[in-house]
């Protein structure tokens, strides 16, 4: 059988002869009706059969007008646990379930995906053990299966059965490796015609996992494997029929991880295990190293039952905080190998750039604060090796998406080196930094918390630009060809983060914790909290039947709070946020009296609020303070602005609340705070690295001659007279000569990314718009990078 | 980057256009049928241009126009009357607004014509601002008319339809309109460069991973 034939440079692999056994794919079509009956199957008669089944038990009901497959429900397993419902999409012919942007082109890939894989579910999907017996001739049995005794076969009793089929078809195509951050995508056509046999087979042999069969459950939480490219040449030179005796004799290129699509244990000698791969993922390379003679050696030794038990301890660890909780979303998507050992720390904690945020869900790092806490409660000696394995998996994400890990290391690195050199231009900018922003806010009465925070800001943004004219940073920079200028900026910021923020962020949050106890907003939180603490959503206007957090997520949260708190840098902090936001709306619908509901705003807002009248007000008044000031503005938009806004605006409601004040009045408090909030986002500006006219932090002084002026006429005149504060910026920068296109600039951002608008006269638009459309070329296309709203852009 | 997508789906294919994008605020009454809209509306369109956000309080959906790819930001707010002085936090710097009504009750109406009120004197001059009466669905309840809401949609220079977030009548369309009277601006989008992230060809490391996904 082992004929290869090149097509299109591509070694095709043979199909097996007809009287194989059905793949599984093709054993769940056959029985479709069963596991997605038609009318009279609606949601209560799903559910109503699905009531007591074990865990993982489904059944899919179509919507009674379209007839399309709407809705997934499956058992959460106890008598008394609710049948769990997921809305499925079906768009073009594509299926996906609402919760997750993982699409299948049909509903049985789409089932057979999620027996693998919990990703967005609260467990896999179990597939009844009458189907794996089914062969070419008897497929007709499949047919005739009903919905009822679909669901009466024992999903334990399957495991077995399981392990004995041969593979089945893997039908998502998506290849990530993340060793130099490349993005490997395959081809599905190119699976579809030849399966993946080729990339999935193989290690079945001596480098079979020892979990024993039985595992097959925590299995499934693990479905991603380790994979080394480098093997492929010799796996597909040989054919699959040789397969085991060829793969156990073939030890060299082989580096597969054993724990995820192995589950039979050689003990036992098991046949080849049907192959878990739906997303093939390498960890990093050196991850694989690690774990490659991890594997050698394994395969040198036996296992023993003491390597049973300690892989078992792991694997049970993984089930922790895995399947059994079924409140928690966990995406397999991305690498979460339970056994592969420490990789190496990456060099700073520093998270991806959040650039990523905004389009990316963060969903599927999200777990990694999860397992770290429920870890350590659960003491587990080998605690240490997930929290190591989360990070990992946090900078691998970023690998993967970014193909930015080692440039930013090598950035990250090189800005520290730089903060440190004796002597060196940037050291002292540094060191004047550090010791201005200590010195400053302890003696200062002049200035509120947020002034003060916001020279911090432009400090920051001044340094940052010292670092982009740095010869050595450019460097660096031009080794990165495929960002953009805000993208650049944004990683050179959070490198930034590490040298100048992380020395001053006690001090910075003391500084805000005096001048909000000074301005009475700790006093008020607190008697508003004793106020509202007892009021149910209802009375904080949410709508009947939204759920609230219960107990246990409500304890994660506020340990999530204390993380984020503990982050000196914004965007880490940004991450947590949305983090904690994301476990609110999970816990909105998942506490919800109606299932598939999608909530907005009218509920989320309610929901937050419930949520921060059980929390730590104070300490988020404070890191809310700081994020608002220091949070690099481009961050400020999207999602992570959003949800900032909302916890801003959350937490004034608190503060502000008054029982028997008309709400519809704009109070004096709010006007104030309106006015704040205008300046302070209106103040910084972020420039291009690519503009010509850089200010420098050595420049600083007249910039802040400039911001604080803008300051004071903010303060001494009221919104209408605001108008004019720009030009009067600009009037008085103007003889500065090369300078003056800084506030042109800042002008722009102001009017484009920030607000007030309103504030702004045309008239000066267009006298800058005349002065500046040549010299500026450059820095608007970066400037305008994200919002082009204004005609003065043309 | 919708790397979490289908996956097989060809990336470079989004044509050199354009990009804009803009910050949409959705304001009206609570109940009005806000978030089912731009629900209605992000998920009627193609995967691609979709991005994932944590819940639907904040949704990010692209529409392309001509040569144009416009993307909206889209900012709800809580119509509660409580949370009414919050709203300047989420409208400002928005260069678009949705104000909602529900035609079936006319109070939801009054309520939308204050938030006109105060987006016209108080949010970013040069805002678009489209007025929605939604629920058009439940015409045999209606008790605002049509030709009322119209007739204020012109005098106050709004743009206004008549939506169905259930039967999806009109959701397109009203944010179509909108993306065509925003001001057009090529903002040289960095997830345009992002896209274009990939294989990393020039690093000595990369070759395994050209061995999985060259095909030989």
């Amino acid at each position: 059988m082992a004929v290869h034939s090149a097509i299109n440079g591509t070694t095709a692999i043979p199909w097996r002869s007809s009287r194989r056994k059905l793949s599984l794919l093709e054993q769940l079509r056959g029985c479709q009706e069963a596991w997605c009956p038609g009318a009279p199957w609606d949601r209560e008669g799903a559910h109503a059969a699905i009531c007591g089944t074990p865990a993982g038990s489904f059944l899919v009901v179509r919507d009674s007008v379209t007839s399309q497959p709407s809705l997934l429900c499956v058992s959460a397993g106890g008598e008394n646990d609710p049948v769990l419902d997921y809305n499925i999409k079906s768009i073009n012919k594509v299926f996906q379930l609402s919760e997750s942007r993982l699409s299948f082109s049909d509903l049985a890939e789409l089932v057979l995906f999620y027996s693998f894989t919990r990703d967005v579910l609260a467990v896999c999907l179990s597939i009844p053990q009458c189907i794996y017996s089914v062969t070419d001739k008897n497929k007709n049995r499949l047919s005739q299966l009903e919905p009822k005794m679909w669901l009466c076969t024992p999903p334990d009793q399957q495991t077995d059965e399981m392990t004995h089929r041969e593979p089945s078809i893997v039908m998502c195509s998506i290849q990530l490796t993340s060793t130099n951050g490349a993005l490997c995508v395959i081809n599905p056509l190119y699976l579809r015609e030849h399966g993946d046999d080729w990339l999935t087979n193989r290690a079945t042999g001596t480098q079979c996992a020892m979990l024993p069969s039985n595992f097959r459950r925590e299995r499934r939480l693990t479905t991603t494997r380790t994979w080394a490219g480098a093997g492929i040449h010799t796996k597909r030179a040989i054919s699959l029929e040789q397969e085991p005796s060829a793969a156990s004799t073939e030890s060299s290129g082989l580096t597969r991880a054993k724990s995820a699509d192995s589950p039979q244990c050689p003990l036992t000698a098991s046949p080849p295990a049907v192959p878990t791969g739906v997303v093939l993922r390498r960890p990093s390379r050196d991850a694989a190293c690690s774990q490659e003679n991890r594997l050698s050696t394994e395969s040198l030794t036996p296992p023993t039952p003491l390597n049973l038990g300690s892989l078992s301890g792991t694997v049970s660890e993984v089930q922790h905080h895995g399947s059994p909780v079924p409140m928690s979303p966990h995406r397999v998507s991305w690498i979460e190998d339970g056994v592969w050992q420490s990789p190496p720390r990456p060099s700073s904690l520093l998270q991806p750039p959040s650039l990523e945020l905004d389009s990316l869900s963060i969903s599927s790092i999200e777990e990694e604060q999860e397992s770290q806490m429920q870890s350590s409660t659960i003491h587990h000696p080998s605690a240490h090796r997930l929290a190591d394995k989360v990070l990992h998996r946090l900078s691998a994400v970023s690998q993967a998406l970014g193909g930015l890990v080692s440039q930013k290391k090598r950035l990250i690195n090189r800005v520290q080196e730089l903060s440190e050199r004796k002597g060196g231009a940037f050291t002292d900018n540094v060191k004047g930094f550090i010791e201005m922003t200590l010195k400053c806010g302890v003696d200062s009465e002049r200035l509120t918390g947020s002034e003060f925070l916001q020279e911090v800001r432009s400090s920051l943004t001044s340094l940052r630009e010292t670092l982009l004219d740095h010869p050595e940073i450019q460097t660096v920079l031009d080794s990165i060809t495929d960002l953009s200028d805000l993208e650049i900026d944004s990683l050179v910021e959070l490198s930034l983060h590490k040298v100048a923020l992380k020395p001053v962020s006690a001090h910075l949050y003391s500084c805000i914790r005096n001048s909000r106890t000074n301005d009475g907003t700790f006093e008020r939180l607190q008697s508003n909290l004793r106020l509202l603490e007892k009021n149910k959503l209802a009375e904080l206007g949410g709508s009947a039947g939204v759920g609230v957090p219960d107990n246990v997520t409500l304890e994660r949260i506020q340990q999530r709070w204390t993380s984020m708190h503990e982050a000196y840098s914004p965007n880490k902090k940004v991450q947590i946020l949305l983090k904690v936001c994301k476990s609110i709306y999970h816990s909105m619908s998942a506490n919800a009296s109606s299932a598939g509901t999608v909530f907005g705003a009218d509920d989320f807002l309610p929901c937050l609020t419930w949520v921060l009248l059980r929390c730590d007000v104070v300490t988020l008044q404070i890191d809310t303070d700081y994020l608002m000031e220091l949070l690099d503005p481009t961050q400020l938009k999207g999602e992570g602005g959003y949800y900032l806004t909302t916890l801003y605006a959350s937490l004034y409601y608190i503060s502000s609340f008054r029982p028997r004040m008309a709400a519809r009045q704009l109070s004096v408090e709010a006007q104030n705070s309106l006015n704040q909030w205008h300046r302070r986002r209106t103040l910084h500006c972020n420039q291009s690295r690519r503009s010509k006219n850089r200010r420098t932090f050595r420049r600083q002084p007249s910039r802040d001659r400039g911001s604080k002026n803008l300051e004071t006429n903010t303060e001494s005149n009221n919104e209408s007279a605001k108008g004019n504060d720009s030009v009067d910026v600009n009037s008085e920068q103007q003889p500065e000569g090369t300078e003056m296109l800084q506030p042109l600039t800042e002008e722009r951002e102001r009017g484009q990314r920030v607000e007030d608008e309103s504030q702004m006269s045309n008239p000066a638009l267009d006298h800058h718009e005349q002065g500046t459309v040549v010299s500026e070329q450059e820095s608007r296309q970066s400037v305008c990078a994200a919002e082009g709203q204004k005609d003065y852009c043309k | 980057m919708n790397s979490r997508g289908s996956g097989g789906r060809s990336n470079g294919t989004l044509p050199q256009t354009k990009i804009c994008q803009f910050k949409l605020v959705l304001l009206g009454d609570m109940a009005v049928g806000k978030s089912s809209l731009v629900l209605r509306f992000v998920k009627g369109q193609f995967d691609e241009f979709q991005e994932t956000t944590i819940g639907a309080a904040f949704l990010a959906q692209s529409v392309c126009l001509d040569d144009t790819t416009v993307k909206f930001e889209i900012w709800d707010t809580a119509g509660q009357e409580r949370y009414h002085s919050l709203a300047p936090m989420y409208y400002r710097g928005a260069q678009a607004a949705i104000v909602v009504f529900d035609i079936t009750k006319p109070e939801t109406f009054e309520r939308a014509k204050a938030w006109v009120k105060e987006l016209q004197r108080q949010a970013s001059p040069n805002i678009v601002i489209a007025l929605a009466g939604n629920k058009a669905d439940l015409a045999e309840k209606r008790l605002v008319e049509y030709e009322e809401a119209q007739t204020y949609a012109e005098d106050t220079g709004l743009l206004f339809m008549e939506t169905s977030a259930k039967t999806a009548m009109n959701v397109n369309e009203l944010f179509l309109a909108i993306a065509k009277k925003m001001p057009k601006t090529d903002t040289q989008n960095p997830t345009h460069a992002a896209r274009h992230r990939g294989v990393n060809l020039q690093d000595p490391d990369a070759q395994s991973s050209r061995a999985c996904c060259g095909g030989n």
